[in-house]
Parts: structure tokens; C-alpha cells; sequence
């Protein structure tokens, strides 16, 4: 039989089973497959990230299909880094990814939202007026006011349209302006770096109408005071990729693989090169995982730790056996060390002093120019009194000489100036510190050691104008007040590592329970890497750290470690803190457009901390007296009052900014000036010199100074940062509140001496609280107006981080939702709507405007060498000089829609500039001009550039910013060469030609440009490290001295015991008894510090309300407790916990941890109070936030101004907002209400 | 079918337009004859509310129910799909069905919001709109008894418009738990077995060999 026909010619059969019958061949459907490939097509990938204020500035690319977002994957193409260095990418992380949820789920905020009961009474108005009438006749009406006030945060939103709520807000702004004044309308945003056109929408609306943006930084208390009194530069610091240059690498309170975890690699990377690695957290921190040591100091102790790891590296690598020659040629360079202190007797000792300036001798060593503003050192070779170049008098009013050559400035001549004058001393003496490690603290162990302690120093005779003069040298100093002993003799030093003298490692392990062998483990190899490596040891630093109230301590004591190491402005050595600032690093073009600076010089801004502390009534509370926190050394009747006090003189001195500013309207104040034919200013001064006319500091609680209505954008105010919630709620908002404590009044305690009392306190503050977001925040809950925003996906916007040099794009990828528009465009309908509603109310105004001596200005050398209040009769009231600047600026209101859109007139008149340099910028103004178009509308705009849409205010900023225009770059850099005598253009001239633009960046994402605008370099040899300028390019510190300083002499700086740095426990906040015993239930209760870090599954770019993140933890609010505790209060995990103070109450469930210390709890910054939160048995009130049991409590040094680096600037210097040193009571829950009844009203 | 339509503009966010129309609705309601007499007559007394309550207190508490209770969201897909990547593209191809009748979404929501469904469903042809209604009834019925646990009126118009679907689809459990009860019990995960029966059976007759 034949077989052809059987036989297959063309096919084969398909088997069923191979490989004897281990294979299978089956043939189902591959249709599942289309799913898969239908997943990945989509319309366009578009490039953005996410803001605000996570520090990642990640490029993720956004896949859009039908007009819909459907999800986002991380971008992977960065430039390359260098040959020897790992890339940057990828960046992001689960926040991130998961950010995509927010767009359409179901807490986005969709629709315009109005409280109903405003709406109606609003409404009701309307029927019979027009806007500013009506709005006018609701807020003068108590029990109208009273109706919608009290009911935030209650729910009763309804929707309205954008035209509706454009004219409230309008209405509400003009009614304000021409009733109260224009600085009665706050604004607050955050972090602008992270999407910077967005803040600019609201803060240039402010600025042009004369409202006051209020600064973030320092309120969120992750600003360091130490920073700019060390350097007189506020956060600049190494890029995350420098962390690859390390060799040693410190992690204090930072947890960079849970809060940095776009930048993380990098820590991991150069631990495979073979760097070493310390982390020093309380807790068991994901990065303590990645230690090489871990040392758990008690929490809020760490300068303790600090100062004995300064104590072993002074002793060891400055003055014993392991000297440095690296360390001391670094520091004569680069440091005050070698400057000379005046001495002052005090009985039988010395107390030091100030600086020696150049003005103290006869014939001022021959300086015409700001004299009492240059200080003195010795000269080796010669013996004699050196003249250095460099500080600060040489900035202002002379050029060329500001710079750190070493070389004298009289004649030019090679210095080398003397850090010790043990061996040429004239005589040894006792000098007196100031000790706080002995206070006695319930929660804290001490070390008692005497308060005043008296160490011998060597010390030399000079001769001054007002007679013979002891002085040191600061490197004498900080010897002694680390306690080296120098073999002078005397007391409180000592000569071995075992004796508890302060700062010894035996003499911390009292304090901090670290080991003293660790310490001096940790100490010589941190030293010893830096002087092998010529200062490549690094800390990076968490900014909880900064978060006590004696953060300064914290910080500088570590900063002085760096200091004397030689590690800043080095390759992989330095300071990195990342937490808060984030770098705007296009900051000179875009601080002009964003605060209206090419219409109106100046604009208005107030410092956060000391606004929110006097209006939210948290002064009234105030527990901590000034005596607690003096220096031993300090005369109290010198330093008489209570902490607002010194904010209130600090205000009227010029020292910090000032809004509301007097208790007229300043725009009436012009009037009444012109009308007598004054000059504004001389009649502002004149009646506050006669008391006629008061500040309004002097009074916040008189309805003529309160802030009236207020712009929350881009922030989560009252979730996230509202330090002193409860009092917000009832004082500002006027709202149900869980305050559980008396105020001054009732509960007996000294009250102000430079502050009106009012016995019945006002409450409801506000008349209008807008709050634009794209979801459903607990700021929004208890805004009067809510506006739907834009997200991150939807608006053109740009972000720059300082964790890389990349500028990065928002960009537009559908359109925004629902009804929600862009920042930028819901603020050029506010300036529409007013300039139409101003018609008939406003027009063309005078307004006189108060702003602080600012830093980097010549105003900086304000009082050189006392502190004299006007007001006292001690000192002639001289704006500018011994009070705030005064400046009459004309306001055109109809006309504010037009200037918000256009390029104004002054950046071609004025030029543009930063940090105290200025250059022509007529080039730019005029391309921008070709690039954006010009106005063609007739009127006062025409002719000028056009800034209409959110990518036109980006090229604006971008065209400005010597960081994206070449040619700009050169310009500031032979700008500073003006000052320091020295040429700098190199270090920006192969890129001349380079100009960013908005598309660039969309493409990929682009390398900033060198500027003298930030310290560092980017180049293609090094990474972005700070101050790298100051020590490769010699240009000075902007301090006091041009030098970083270890000692800071300002007499406020003495009094309160700072001159140096020192350990100082954590403050009393006396929060605990009054309320412990009366809110017991029976149930064990414990008393925990409370603390609040960062977490992982919220962080700022998304918040902790999105379930795809929560579902990767509890679902809602938690507490992380210590295993120990939770066992004494009969606590399992999971468990629900009340958490209680007198400020407020918690309600949460309790994580029970071996991670966490004993005697500690941790509650993640931000948790929603809108996602599955019970009610509080304390309050009876729903549980707030994390920041329900804090008030903040400012401090005096954080005031001081108009001195050089203690001067103010916009969230560069000024009080803070501390929140660690709280405790509070926590206990398991009895029953868990949710308040069911209320949660139609208040959502869940 | 017109009652759809009716049940769309009573189902959304309140506003005067809609009560001017009310009349219209009663009317079309009545004529069509869709819904048993019952539910006619709870729509009635639905609409006399409206009618007759304060607007703004009316279109606070749509706003608190439906804008800001997850678990009561009107847009359907929050229900089946929740937080997973498959909602965006559900919602394209839920917009791509619209855009073959010839339609495209002219307001500022998204395509699964149920009162654009519902007009989508009013201008198709009946018998298909019952079936269409049919795939997605059961987060119609989920929907109806959480307003009805919490003593909503709105619970009556999604009661309504669950009678009006056709060869219902199996319920699954929706993506949005109710957490007015237990909060553990809804965020408790499953516990993952792995069970020897859990293999696949082609391999495992294959390993047995034949």
C-alpha cells in the first residue's frame, strides 16, 4: 500500500506531546495577549513629574490614551553622568507611580466648592447689591460672620461656577484692600522649586495687589538657622550623585532609603566602592540597615554626641597627635578660627565678647569704609594686627577688596594668620562659658556640672581706641569650650577621653547613652578619612534634627565638625541636608516675575512662623519664659519680656518682616500723608515715634490688624504643616477645636509687655479661607472656598531639586478634569475679576510699604556693635537702619489683570539680579519679547512681552535665570568679579551661547548652568557640591567675618548662650500635667516624646490619603510605639490609641515596634485627618493630626537681624517653628466612636 | 427609553434646571410606563422634595454623598476597577462605545459617571440599553442599599434603575468596601495558599506520562 497519499508534502501534524511527554503542546485561545498589548498602546507619552515638595524631581513619562491618563512609568533618559560615576537614573519610586490615582479618583476635588452657608448669604446680598457691598455687608454683620465661620470644617460644600467664586474672592479682596489694607491678604505656598509657575500664579497676583506671601521654610521648621549664622547662605548643598565621591559618610537623623529613595542608590553605590558608613538615628531607621555602625543616641541629644566627636577630632587631629596640617591650613583659610575677641571683665574672669573690627583702633587701621564691619586677626610672620580681605564691610561700598585671597588689605601683602596665641600670649585668664547640660529635665537624664564654667585662655594685650583690650582668638576659644586642655591649668578641661568634663565622649554617654568608645571610634575615622582625603567625609543630615528647639546646637555642632575637617565646599565632603528648601534653581528669573518685581519695588513677605504665632493665638498660650532659655552669663533685665516681645522688637527694629504692618491702612496712610504734604514716609515715622500710630504687631488681636483673608495653595496648611492645628481651628478659623488648655488670661502667667492684652480673645480671624487642590485635603475641609487645581499631569510648569542639576517639566498631558484649572490660570481670573470690581473702589494708589534690612543688601550692616530700640529713646528711628525700610510704591488696581500678563517695565529700567549682585538685562527682556510676543492691546501694557499662558511664564523664567541663559550667566559672574576683585567668568563662558528653553526640557531633561547665584559648580569634573566656589574661587562667606563661623558674636547670640555652640536638653513645654490627671480614664497611660519623621507610604508627592499606598499600610492614622511601652500600657499592636496633650488630641492605632526607643513615639508626618479617623474620647471631637498636640514656642536668636548674615531674607533667616521637644499622653482607646452622626456633615 | 433620561437628571448634582424640568419628567415617566407603579410613585415623592426643600441644603448633602464618599461614588469604574491601572483604560473604551453611536462627551466628567451612562443608554435602542444596564446592575443594587443603609432618598432612583436592567450580570464584589461596618474586616486580605491541587493539569498529565 502506498503511503503517498498519507504523507504530508506541506504540513506536519501538530503533536501533543515532546520530550517524551514531559512537553505538551495545547491551543487555547492567545486572545488574553491583546489584553496585555492593548495595555501598553496608547495616543502619547508626555513627559512630566511631581510637585509639590518631594525632592525627587523625577522624569516619568505619562501614557495617555482617549484623552485619558492611564498610567506612568519611570523616564530613563538623563544625560549621562561622567565616565567614573554611576547615572542618575531611574528615579522614582512608589509614590510616584501610584501618583496617576489621584486624577480620577474619588477625593479629587472636581468642581468649584463654596460653604453653602456663605453661598447663601452671599447670594441673598447679591439679590440687592453689588459685589464689594455685599461681601462688605456679610463680613460687618457678627452672626452672619459668625454663621459660616464657625460650621469649617463641617462639610455643607456645594458647587458654584468659576465665575461666582472669581467674584467672592475678588469682592473679598477689594473690600479688604480699601477697608483694612492690602498686606490683610496672606498668602501660602510652599516649595516653589517643585512646580515654580505655579507658585509664581499666586504670588505675583499678591505682590501686584500688595497682599503678602509668608514664608514655608522656616515654618516648617526644616530651615536651619545654622546655616545662614555659619555661612550666611541658606541650604546649599552636594547634589545626591556627590554622595559617590565620599569616603565616609554620616547619616545623622536621615533616612535616605526611605525618604530619598530616587537618590538612594547613590548611598548604596559607594558603600560597594568601599566607603565607610555611620548612621546615628534613636530608632532602627531602614538606614540604619545599611550602617556599617549604629549609634542610637537618645532622642533630641544629638549635639551632645556632636560636641564630643568636635571634643576627640580637636584634641587629636588640631592640637595632639594626629594634627592635621590639611585641617589647619584649611581652617586659617576658611574659617574664623584666627579672628580676634575682645574680652569683657566680669569680676574675677572674663566673659568673650564680640569681634574686633577695625573700627576699635585709633585711626580705624586706616578704613574710611564701614570700619566697625571688618574684623582683625594677627599676622604670623610680623606679630601684628592683620587686616584681612573678605568680611563684610569690604562688600558694601568699596570694591575688590571682598574676597579670601590671603593677603592684607591695606597693603596687599602674603598673610598667614595666627590660629592659637598659646605660645605668644601676654597673659592666661579665666574665661566663662555657659553651661545648660546640667538643667534638670523629667524625660531627660542630665550631666550636672556647674552653670557658668571658667576655662583658662591664653590671651593678648592690644591696644584700642578706648584703651588697652584683652583678646583671643575664636580657635582659642572653641578649644576651651570643647574642654581641650591646653596645659594652662584651670578647671573644666580635660586631658582624657574617661573624664566626664563637658564636652568629653565619657561626659555625653551620661546624656546620650552612646558609648564613649564609639564616639572616639567614629570621631578619628571620620578625621582621619578627611585629612587622607583632603575632606571627603560627609554628613547628611535629617531635618527632624532641626526640628528641636535648640536645632541650632544640633546643627552647628555637626557643622563645626565639618568645618574642622576641611570637608565644605570639597568633592564628597560636606553638609547635606535635603529636606524642605529644595533649590529653585532658576531663582533670579524667577524670583522678578514671581513677586512682581517688573512692576513694583518691593514686594511684601512675612516670615510664617512669627504671622502664624501671633494670629493663631498660640502667643496667648505661651509657657515658655525667656529666663529658661537665657545664658547663665546674660543679664535679665537686659532681656526683660516674653518671646513675642522680641519677636514685636524685633519687628519695629527691622530685624524681621512685618505683616499686617500698622494698624492703618496703608494706602489711607499715603492719603492722610499727601493730604498734610508730607512725605509718607517721614509722617509714618514721625507718628510711630509718637506713639499716634502703633504697629500692628503691638495688638494682633485687634480686628484692625487682622490677616482678613488668606490664599492657601499647592500646601496642605492645616493637615500637614499647621503646626498648632487646635489653636489654628480656633483662633484664625474660628471653629470647633480641641484646645485643652488656658491662655495667659486664665491660666495666670506673665503676660507681654510689648503686646496689648485682650482679656476675651478673638476667634475666626479670617473672613475668607481659599485653599485651591486637586483632591480633598484637610486644609480644604475647613476652607471657605475650595478650587479645583490642576495636577501634576495636567499644567506646563517647571522643577529643579536639589538632589540633581537637572531642570525638569510639568507637562500638559490631557487636560485638566472636570472643572479644575491651573494655578495660573485660576489667579489670572482673580486678577481679572478685580481689576474689573476695583472700578469705583480703587484706582491708582500710594502704598506704603514695610520691609525688613534685608541679607546680601547694603542694609546689612545695620548696628554693628550694640542694640538700641527707637521706641526705647535709645537710638533716632532711621528706616532702613534702626527700623523697617519704608517705601511708597504706586498700585494701579484696574489695571492688574494686564500687568499680571505681561512682562513690566522695570527689568529693562532696573535690570535684574540676586544675592546682591545686579546686571543689565535689557538683551533678555528683548528676546523674550520675540519669543512670547508682545502685547498689542492698547493700554499701559502694550509694546511689553506677553506672559498669557503657563509655557509663556516659563520661558520668562528660564530667559532670566543665568542657571538656563548663558549669556546672563556671564553677566552675574563679571557682576561678583565687581566685588571680589577677581575673575570668575570662566567657570561659565563654554556655555555662553546655551539658552534652555520650555521644549528643551520637555525633550529631555537639561544641566543647569553655572551661576554665582549658588556656590557650587556644575562642570563636567566636578559634582554640584556647596560653597565649592568659596574655597576653589576664593569668594567670600557672606558672614560677618567673609568666613565660615564658628563663633557667632551677636549680643543676642550671648545672651542666649550661643556664641558658641553647646549642648542644650530639649525645652519644657509643660504640656502634660495639667491635662494628665484630669483626662485619665483609669486605663494605664504613658508619657512618650513625640516625634514625627517622614514616612514611606505618604511622603509629599502623594499624600497620605491614596489608598494604593495606604493599602501598603494600615489604612489610616498610626503611632509607632516601643515594644516595652506598649507592654507597660497593656497596648498590642494594632490596637487603637488616644494620644493626647494639652494642645489637642489624636486618635490613631499604635504600631507596636522593637524599632522604636523606649520613651519615644512616632506618628508619620501628615496622615490625613479625611481617611478613616474616629473620634477622640478627650475632645469628643474627631481625632486630629499629627500636629493637634504641638504650639510652637520662637526663638530670640532667630529674630536678631540687620547683621550681616543675621540678617533677614525670605526663607533664608527668621524664628522657626519647633515641634520636637513636645510630649504627650497615650493610652488604648476605651470604645471607637466613628460619629456617625456627623459624618454626613463631616466626611470621612 | 426616556426614563433613563429622567433617572439621569434626577440621579445628578441638583441645580434649578432641573427642577424646572420636573414637570417634564413626571410626565415622561407617567407615558413610558417603565417602572412599576410603585417606584413611579416613590419618584414622585422624590421629586416633590426637591421641588419643595432649600436647593443649597439639597446640593450639600449630593455634595457630601456622592462627591465625598468613595463608596458611594456615582463613577462606576471606582466600583469595579477601584485603584487599578485597568480603570483608564476601561473609561477609553467605555468612551470608544459613545464614539461609535456617534457621540462624544461634551461635559467636564469622565465616561463612566452613571447619569451620562444613563443618557447614553436613553438613546439607544431599549432592549440593548436594558442589556448594557444589565453589565454594571450590580453596582446599581450595591449603590441602592448603602443610600438606603444611610436613609438616602437617592436610594429609590438607583432601586428604579436596577429594575429596569435585563440578564443582570453575576455581582462581583465591588473595589470600594463600605467601611461604615467593620474597617478590619474590609481591608483583611485573602491568605494565599498554595495548594498542591493549584497546578496545571496539562503539566501535571504530562509528567504522569502515557
Amino acid at each position: 500500500m502506498s503511503h503517498f497519499i498519507d504523507r504530508l508534502l506541506f504540513f506536519k501534524r501538530n503533536v501533543e506531546t515532546f520530550s517524551g511527554d514531559h512537553g505538551v503542546v495545547t491551543n487555547e485561545s492567545r486572545r488574553w495577549e491583546d489584553g496585555y498589548r492593548k495595555r501598553w498602546q496608547h495616543d502619547k507619552v508626555v513627559r512630566s513629574t511631581h510637585g509639590v515638595n518631594c525632592t525627587g524631581s523625577c522624569s516619568w513619562k505619562i501614557y495617555v490614551k482617549g484623552g485619558i491618563v492611564t498610567w506612568e512609568t519611570q523616564q530613563t533618559d538623563y544625560p549621562r553622568t561622567r565616565p567614573d560615576l554611576p547615572n542618575h537614573e531611574p528615579r522614582g519610586c512608589p509614590r510616584g507611580a501610584s501618583y496617576s490615582w489621584y486624577i480620577y479618583s474619588g477625593s479629587r476635588v472636581k468642581y468649584p466648592l463654596v460653604r453653602g452657608a456663605l453661598l447663601r448669604l452671599w447670594r441673598e446680598a447679591r439679590a440687592s447689591m453689588r459685589p464689594v457691598e455685599a461681601w462688605a455687608s456679610i463680613t460687618a454683620d457678627p452672626a452672619k460672620a459668625k454663621a459660616y465661620k464657625s460650621i469649617r470644617g463641617l462639610g455643607g460644600f456645594v458647587r458654584a461656577s468659576w465665575d461666582e467664586v472669581n467674584e467672592i474672592v475678588a469682592a473679598a479682596n477689594v473690600h479688604t484692600i480699601k477697608t483694612y489694607g492690602p498686606d490683610r491678604i496672606m498668602g501660602f505656598s510652599p516649595i516653589p522649586a517643585m512646580s515654580m509657575v505655579s507658585y509664581a500664579a499666586g504670588a505675583r497676583y499678591l505682590s501686584l495687589i500688595g497682599g503678602v506671601c509668608l514664608s514655608f521654610y522656616d515654618w516648617y521648621c526644616d530651615l536651619p538657622p545654622a546655616s545662614p549664622q555659619i555661612w550666611g547662605e541658606q541650604t546649599d548643598v552636594p547634589e545626591s550623585a556627590d554622595w559617590y565621591n565620599s569616603n565616609f559618610l554620616i547619616l545623622w537623623g536621615s533616612n535616605v532609603p526611605q525618604t530619598r529613595t530616587p537618590d538612594a542608590h547613590f548611598y548604596s553605590e559607594v558603600r560597594y566602592k568601599g566607603a565607610k558608613s555611620v548612621v546615628i538615628t534613636p530608632d532602627y531607621s531602614e538606614a540604619a540597615k545599611f550602617s556599617d555602625l549604629w549609634l542610637a543616641p537618645k532622642q533630641g541629644t544629638d549635639s551632645a554626641l556632636a560636641m564630643a566627636l568636635g571634643h576627640v577630632i580637636l584634641k587629636e587631629f588640631h592640637l595632639g597627635q594626629s594634627k592635621s596640617a590639611y585641617f589647619e591650613d584649611y581652617c586659617r583659610r576658611y574659617s574664623d578660627m584666627p579672628l580676634l575677641v575682645r574680652l569683657a571683665r566680669r569680676g574675677d574672669h572674663y566673659v568673650p565678647e564680640r569681634f574686633v573690627r577695625a573700627s576699635d583702633f585709633s585711626g580705624h587701621l586706616g578704613q574710611a569704609n564701614n570700619p566697625e564691619w571688618k574684623a582683625v586677626g594677627i599676622d604670623e610672620a610680623s606679630g601684628d594686627v592683620a587686616l584681612p580681605n573678605g568680611s563684610v564691610g569690604f562688600r558694601w561700598g568699596e570694591k575688590g577688596k571682598w574676597n579670601i585671597e590671603q593677603k592684607d588689605a591695606r597693603s596687599g601683602a602674603e598673610i598667614r594668620l595666627r590660629l592659637s596665641l598659646i605660645d605668644h600670649r601676654d597673659a592666661v585668664v579665666g574665661v566663662a562659658f555657659p553651661y545648660f547640660g546640667g538643667i534638670e529635665h523629667e524625660y531627660f537624664a542630665n550631666n550636672p556640672h556647674p552653670e557658668v564654667l571658667v576655662r583658662n585662655l591664653p590671651a593678648r594685650k592690644l591696644v584700642l581706641a578706648d584703651g588697652e583690650a584683652l583678646v583671643v582668638t575664636v580657635f582659642d576659644l572653641l578649644a576651651a569650650n570643647y574642654g581641650v586642655d591646653r596645659g594652662l591649668g584651670g578647671a573644666n578641661v580635660a586631658s582624657s577621653f574617661d573624664q566626664d568634663v563637658p564636652y568629653t565622649p565619657a561626659w555625653q554617654e551620661k546624656i546620650t547613652g552612646v558609648k564613649a568608645a564609639d564616639v572616639i571610634t567614629v570621631a578619628r575615622q571620620f578625621a582621619e578619612n578627611a585629612d587622607r582625603t583632603q575632606g571627603r567625609s560627609m554628613v547628611i543630615i535629617g531635618a527632624g534634627m532641626n526640628h528641636w528647639y535648640h536645632m541650632d546646637m544640633n546643627y552647628r555642632a555637626i557643622i563645626n565638625m565639618l568645618v574642622m575637617c576641611g570637608c565644605i565646599g570639597k568633592s564628597g565632603g560636606g553638609w547635606a541636608h535635603y529636606v524642605g528648601q529644595e533649590k529653585l534653581r532658576p531663582q533670579s528669573g524667577w524670583v522678578p516675575f514671581t513677586f512682581a518685581l517688573d512692576w513694583i519695588r518691593p514686594s511684601r513677605q512675612m516670615n510664617g512662623t512669627s504671622f502664624f504665632y501671633a494670629h493663631t493665638g498660640q502667643w496667648r498660650h505661651e509657657k515658655l519664659a525667656v529666663r529658661e532659655i537665657l545664658s547663665p552669663l546674660a543679664d535679665p533685665e537686659e532681656f526683660k519680656g516674653s518671646l513675642i516681645d522680641f519677636n514685636v522688637m524685633a519687628e519695629r527694629m527691622g530685624w524681621l518682616p512685618s505683616a499686617p504692618q500698622l494698624e492703618v491702612n496703608p494706602l489711607e496712610l499715603v492719603r492722610q500723608a499727601r493730604a498734610a504734604g508730607k512725605d509718607p514716609k517721614d509722617y509714618a515715622v514721625e507718628a510711630l515715634k509718637s506713639g499716634q500710630l502703633r504697629m500692628s504687631c503691638e495688638d494682633p488681636d485687634d480686628p484692625r490688624n487682622f490677616p482678613r483673608n488668606m490664599f492657601v495653595w499647592r500646601s496642605n496648611l492645616l493637615g500637614s504643616s499647621g503646626k498648632g492645628h487646635e489653636y489654628f481651628l480656633k483662633y484664625l478659623l474660628g471653629t470647633q477645636n480641641g484646645v485643652m488648655n488656658d491662655d495667659l488670661a486664665a491660666g495666670g502667667g506673665d503676660k507681654p509687655l510689648e503686646v496689648a492684652w485682650h482679656e476675651r480673645a478673638p476667634e475666626g480671624k479670617l473672613d475668607l479661607l481659599v485653599t485651591l487642590d486637586f483632591r480633598m485635603s484637610s486644609t480644604c475641609l475647613y476652607s471657605d472656598i475650595v478650587l479645583p487645581t490642576a495636577t501634576w499631569y495636567e499644567k506646563n510648569d517647571l522643577n529643579t531639586s536639589d538632589m540633581h542639576p537637572f531642570i525638569h517639566p510639568f507637562s500638559r498631558a490631557v487636560d485638566p478634569a472636570w472643572e479644575a484649572r491651573s494655578d495660573w490660570d485660576i489667579y489670572k481670573g482673580f486678577a481679572a475679576k478685580l481689576s474689573e470690581l476695583s472700578e469705583g473702589h480703587l484706582g491708582v494708589e500710594g502704598d506704603l510699604v514695610l520691609t525688613p534690612i534685608m541679607h546680601d543688601t547694603p542694609g546689612e550692616l545695620a548696628q554693628a556693635l550694640e542694640v538700641k530700640d527707637w521706641k526705647k529713646g535709645e537710638i533716632e528711628a532711621v528706616p532702613g537702619r534702626t527700623m523697617p525700610v519704608m517705601t511708597v510704591v504706586e498700585r494701579d488696581y484696574p489695571n492688574t489683570y494686564r500687568r499680571f500678563t505681561a512682562l513690566g517695565p522695570l527689568m529693562s529700567r532696573l535690570g535684574n539680579g540676586g544675592k546682591g549682585l545686579s546686571w543689565n538685562t535689557e538683551d533678555e527682556v528683548r528676546a523674550l519679547g520675540e519669543l512670547n510676543r508682545l502685547v498689542e492691546e492698547d493700554g499701559p501694557t502694550k509694546g511689553l512681552p506677553r506672559i498669557d499662558t503657563d509655557i509663556d511664564a516659563a520661558e520668562t523664567i528660564l530667559m532670566l535665570a543665568p542657571e538656563t541663559n548663558g549669556h546672563v550667566a556671564v553677566k552675574a559672574w563679571e557682576a561678583l568679579s565687581g566685588f571680589t576683585g577677581r575673575e570668575h567668568a570662566h567657570l561659565a563662558l563654554h556655555r555662553e551661547d546655551e539658552k534652555i528653553r520650555f521644549r528643551d526640557i520637555q525633550a529631555q531633561p537639561r544641566k543647569i548652568i553655572s551661576s554665582p547665584i549658588w556656590s557650587g559648580l556644575e562642570s563636567e569634573k566636578v559634582s554640584y557640591n556647596a560653597c565649592y566656589t568659596n574655597v576653589h574661587e576664593l569668594i567670600p562667606w557672606r558672614t560677618l567675618t567673609g568666613r565660615q563661623q564658628f563663633y557667632q558674636d551677636h549680643k543676642w547670640m550671648r545672651g542666649f548662650g550661643e556664641a558658641l555652640c553647646v549642648y542644650r536638653p530639649p525645652i519644657d513645654t509643660k504640656t502634660i500635667k495639667p491635662i494628665i490627671d484630669a483626662k485619665a480614664n483609669g486605663d494605664p497611660q504613658l508619657v512618650l516624646n513625640w516625634i514625627t519623621p517622614h514616612q514611606k507610604w505618604g511622603i509629599h508627592s502623594t499624600y497620605t490619603d491614596n489608598l494604593l499606598m495606604l493599602t501598603l499600610s494600615r489604612g489610616g492614622p498610626i503611632v509607632w510605639i516601643a515594644e516595652k511601652d506598649a507592654a507597660k500600657a497593656g497596648i498590642e499592636d494594632n490596637d487603637w490609641i488616644e494620644v493626647y496633650n494639652a494642645n489637642g488630641a489624636i486618635a490613631a492605632r499604635a504600631v507596636v515596634s522593637q524599632r522604636v526607643k523606649e520613651g519615644m513615639c512616632m506618628m508619620y508626618h501628615a496622615q490625613e485627618k479625611t481617611v478613616n479617623t474616629p473620634g477622640a474620647e478627650t475632645t469628643g471631637l474627631r481625632g486630629g493630626i499629627h500636629n493637634s498636640v504641638t504650639r510652637i514656642c520662637p526663638k530670640p536668636t532667630h529674630m536678631i537681624g540687620g547683621y550681616a548674615q543675621l540678617s533677614y531674607g525670605f526663607n533664608y533667616y527668621g524664628t522657626v517653628g519647633a515641634n520636637r521637644d513636645d510630649f504627650v499622653v497615650l493610652r488604648k482607646m476605651r470604645k471607637v466612636e466613628w460619629l456617625e452622626a456627623e459624618r454626613a456633615a463631616e466626611e470621612v | 427609553m426616556l426614563t433613563f433620561k429622567v433617572l439621569a437628571a434626577l440621579l445628578d448634582y441638583p441645580g434649578s434646571a432641573t427642577i424646572a424640568a420636573l414637570p417634564e419628567m413626571r410626565a415622561i415617566l407617567a407615558g413610558e410606563g417603565k417602572l412599576d407603579g410603585l417606584a413611579v410613585d416613590r419618584l414622585f415623592a422624590f421629586m416633590y422634595k426637591l421641588e419643595q426643600g432649600d436647593l443649597l441644603d439639597q446640593q450639600a448633602a449630593w455634595v457630601d454623598l456622592f462627591d465625598r464618599t468613595r463608596s458611594l461614588s456615582l463613577h462606576l469604574f471606582e466600583h469595579v476597577h477601584g485603584d487599578s491601572r485597568d480603570r483608564g483604560q476601561a473609561m477609553v473604551d467605555l468612551a470608544a462605545l459613545y464614539a461609535d453611536r456617534g457621540l462624544t462627551i461634551d461635559a467636564s466628567e469622565l465616561p463612566d459617571y452613571l447619569p451620562l451612562f444613563l443618557e447614553f443608554l436613553s438613546l439607544i435602542p431599549e432592549s440593548e440599553a436594558r442589556q448594557l444596564l444589565g453589565e454594571t446592575v450590580h453596582v446599581v443594587e450595591a449603590l441602592a442599599e448603602r443610600l438606603a443603609g444611610r436613609g438616602s432618598d437617592h436610594a429609590i432612583l438607583l432601586s428604579a434603575l436596577a429594575s429596569l436592567a435585563e440578564a443582570p450580570a453575576p455581582a462581583q464584589p465591588l473595589a470600594t468596601p463600605d467601611t461604615d461596618g467593620d474597617l478590619d474586616a474590609a481591608w483583611q486580605e485573602e491568605e494565599i495558599r498554595f495548594a498542591a491541587g493549584a497546578m496545571p493539569s496539562a503539566c501535571g498529565a504530562a509528567g504522569t506520562g502515557t
